[in-house]
């Protein structure tokens, strides 16, 4: 690395791998959920409670015993991490051959389809509530905030104070009204609800935002396409937007983010299985008194795909986005 | 700031109030109104439908009487206390990876830590529900492996509290007593990527020379976090603070899911929140859960207004 002067942070005097070691301590238990997730998921109960920590070794031992009456009992058994290299070892006095091979199929790959089969439609509902849900948000906040950031009009002081308040307002004791709200309006039981709800709530936070960036902007842009003759509604398309993408991009992944991860509002106003999203689903999926680990952690895996391809194609802004974004607010 | 514009200007230009309408419309039908309605239900009998009776303070008079509920006061005091010592660990991770020398390690430090996040929450949640398991969980599974559980069943023979056996499995979620510690162990090592991440831009303001001269001074490494780091992120540490503790007070989806809704055994898990969920959503009492948000209400506005006029931090 190059002799930067940023390298006078840690001291010179100071070993730097005292803190290496404790970093990656912290990150290696931080990921332990995820591991665990994973190889679970490819288990089901019996190799679980074998061996529920490391992944199971791609063998099978095949056990052979004789039993009283003089017949052959045979029974094959998934192998531990000390016969893979040792042999096989009878698990029983009785047993009279053990044979290990090498099996693929320990690994429960049926327990993913099964995954797939519990959550898939729960997950193409939240991708509909969150894509529709995230699009109307940030759709309407930049009109909002254009609404505010352009020109001081009258009353716009008042608005902004209205919706100022709301920030610091707690929202908590607004959930049960909300319910019969939604109830008098038709709309429990459906998704349309955690749409329009979902819209409602993230306007404040994202106009806040939006409307400290776009006053930001040159006012010669502004100028230059009122000239040219631009409504307001051409100076956002070909102004604000072109000009404020990766702040978009940031709002709308914490968006998308917020409703993937919302579970309250869903858990009130659904009723109907069909109409499940994620997080209803999967309390739903808890409450089953006989669990299969594997398929419920396969499940848990492919909940988190979504957002595994969106972090990895826009892992700078991610990663930006939420340092940024945090100094703002 | 925006431009300042003229009378005439401005109602030349009124297509524009069309562009907040939308916005503005949406807030007041789903926040403004749900607040005005819980103030008004709270003085009714009203348990959702459309009969209604008023009562006038009757709710809050009970309140006040309710020992579950200030039962649940004390325990989110409880909870935002242990919150604060999880700031902890995310402040010592951001000063850590701070200090590496290598911007390639930085970067990668700071890769590892959002990727997390990319597990839903709620998933996370059930994960540590799983490890939470009397039997199968891995929480116990290590206390055993580790030798750990001998000497809690030593100090629990030591001080009597009555919850750790030698022949049974710990029951964390099972035992009243276990309650508040397994909220407690919930999401161990506690590290928050945003607030690691929040924290990492406030020291990045730090130039180098503040090191230079500290290292010429002989300053140690910890002297060094007292007088150099935690100064410059104490703006960030407040912002965390006042967003945990008011989180803390209104939220009970953690609860709601790891204890179920009545709190857990022994209700020891109930929370201000999670009661009014209950009086509302379980027991049908609307009016009643209206009077007990406002209580909550009242009191994180109380807290919010404290903190903007007199926690002030100097830059």
């Amino acid at each position: 690395m190059s002799t930067a002067p940023k390298d006078f942070v840690g001291s010179h005097k100071q070993k730097d791998w005292p803190k290496h070691i404790v970093i990656w301590a912290f990150i290696i238990i931080e990921m332990f959920p995820l591991y665990m997730m994973f190889q679970v998921s490819f288990k089901d109960n019996a190799s679980f409670l074998r061996n529920p920590w490391a992944p199971t070794p791609p063998y099978t031992v095949v056990e052979t015993r004789v039993a009283a009456d003089g017949e052959a009992i045979v029974k094959t058994r998934v192998a531990d991490w000390s016969e893979v290299f040792a042999g096989a070892k009878p698990s029983d006095p009785s047993v009279q051959t053990a044979v290990k091979s090498f099996d693929l199929s320990v690994y429960k790959f049926r327990n993913w389809g099964f995954g797939l089969g519990l959550i898939g439609p729960y997950i193409a509902n939240t991708v509909f509530v969150a894509v529709t849900g995230t699009f109307f948000t940030l759709t309407l906040a930049i009109l909002g905030a254009y609404f505010f950031a352009r020109y001081k009009m009258p009353f716009s002081g008042v608005l902004w104070a209205a919706f100022l308040v709301l920030m610091l307002m707690p929202g908590v004791a607004n959930i049960v009204p909300l319910f019969s709200l939604l109830k008098d309006m038709n709309l429990l039981n459906t998704l349309w609800a955690l749409i329009i709800v979902g819209v409602a709530g993230g306007q404040v936070f994202n106009i806040f935002v939006l409307r400290n960036f776009i006053e930001d902007l040159p006012k010669d842009l502004f100028e230059a396409a009122e000239m040219d003759g631009a409504s307001h509604l051409a100076q956002i398309r070909n102004v604000v937007i072109p000009m404020s993408g990766s702040i978009i991009g940031t709002l709308s992944i914490l968006a998308f983010l917020g409703k993937w991860n919302d579970f309250l509002l869903p858990l009130i106003v659904l009723r109907d299985k069909e109409l499940f999203t994620l997080g209803v689903g999967l309390i739903y999926l808890d409450g089953e008194y006989v669990k299969q680990w594997g398929q419920i952690m396969a499940a848990y895996f492919i909940a988190s795909i979504p957002l595994i391809v969106i972090f990895l194609f826009c892992m700078k802004l991610f990663v930006r986005g939420l340092s940024a974004g945090a100094v703002k607010g | 700031m925006a431009f300042p514009i003229s009378r005439q200007k401005a109602l030349r230009e009124w297509k524009l109030y069309f562009l907040i309408v939308p916005a503005l419309l949406l807030v007041c039908t789903f926040s403004y109104f749900p607040a005005a309605s819980a103030i008004y239900h709270s003085f009714f009998d009203w348990s959702g439908g459309d009969t209604k009776q008023l009562i006038g303070l009757d709710n809050f008079k009970r309140a006040l009487g309710d020992d579950v509920l200030w039962g649940s006061f004390i325990t989110v005091s409880i909870l935002i206390v242990f919150n604060l010592f999880k700031m902890i660990p995310s402040i010592i991770m951001a000063v850590l990876i701070h200090r590496v020398k290598s911007d390639r390690w930085q970067y990668i430090y700071r890769v590892m830590l959002v990727v997390p996040m990319i597990v839903p929450s709620l998933v996370t949640l059930f994960i540590w529900k799983f490890f939470f398991d009397p039997n199968l969980g891995v929480l116990n599974n290590v206390l055993d492996f580790t030798g750990i559980k001998t000497l809690l069943v030593w100090m629990d023979g030591l001080f009597g509290w009555g919850v750790f056996f030698e022949n049974a499995p710990i029951g964390w979620l099972s035992q009243p007593d276990l309650i508040l510690p397994s909220l407690f162990i919930w999401g161990f090592p506690w590290i928050g990527a945003v607030g690691v991440l929040i924290y990492l831009s406030g020291l990045q303001s730090i130039g180098a020379e503040v090191y230079e001269a500290a290292e010429l001074d002989g300053v140690g490494p910890f002297k060094k976090f007292l007088y150099i780091e935690l100064p410059l992120i104490l703006t960030q540490v407040r912002l965390s603070l006042v967003l945990l503790i008011i989180g803390t007070l209104q939220g009970f989806g953690l609860q709601l899911l790891l204890l179920g809704e009545s709190g857990g055994a022994g209700g020891r898990g109930m929370v201000p929140g999670l009661w009014m969920y209950n009086k509302a959503f379980v027991a049908g009492e609307f009016g009643y859960a209206c009077a007990v948000g406002m209580i909550l209400f009242v009191f994180i506005l109380g807290l919010t207004f404290i903190n903007n006029k007199y926690v002030r931090v100097e830059k």
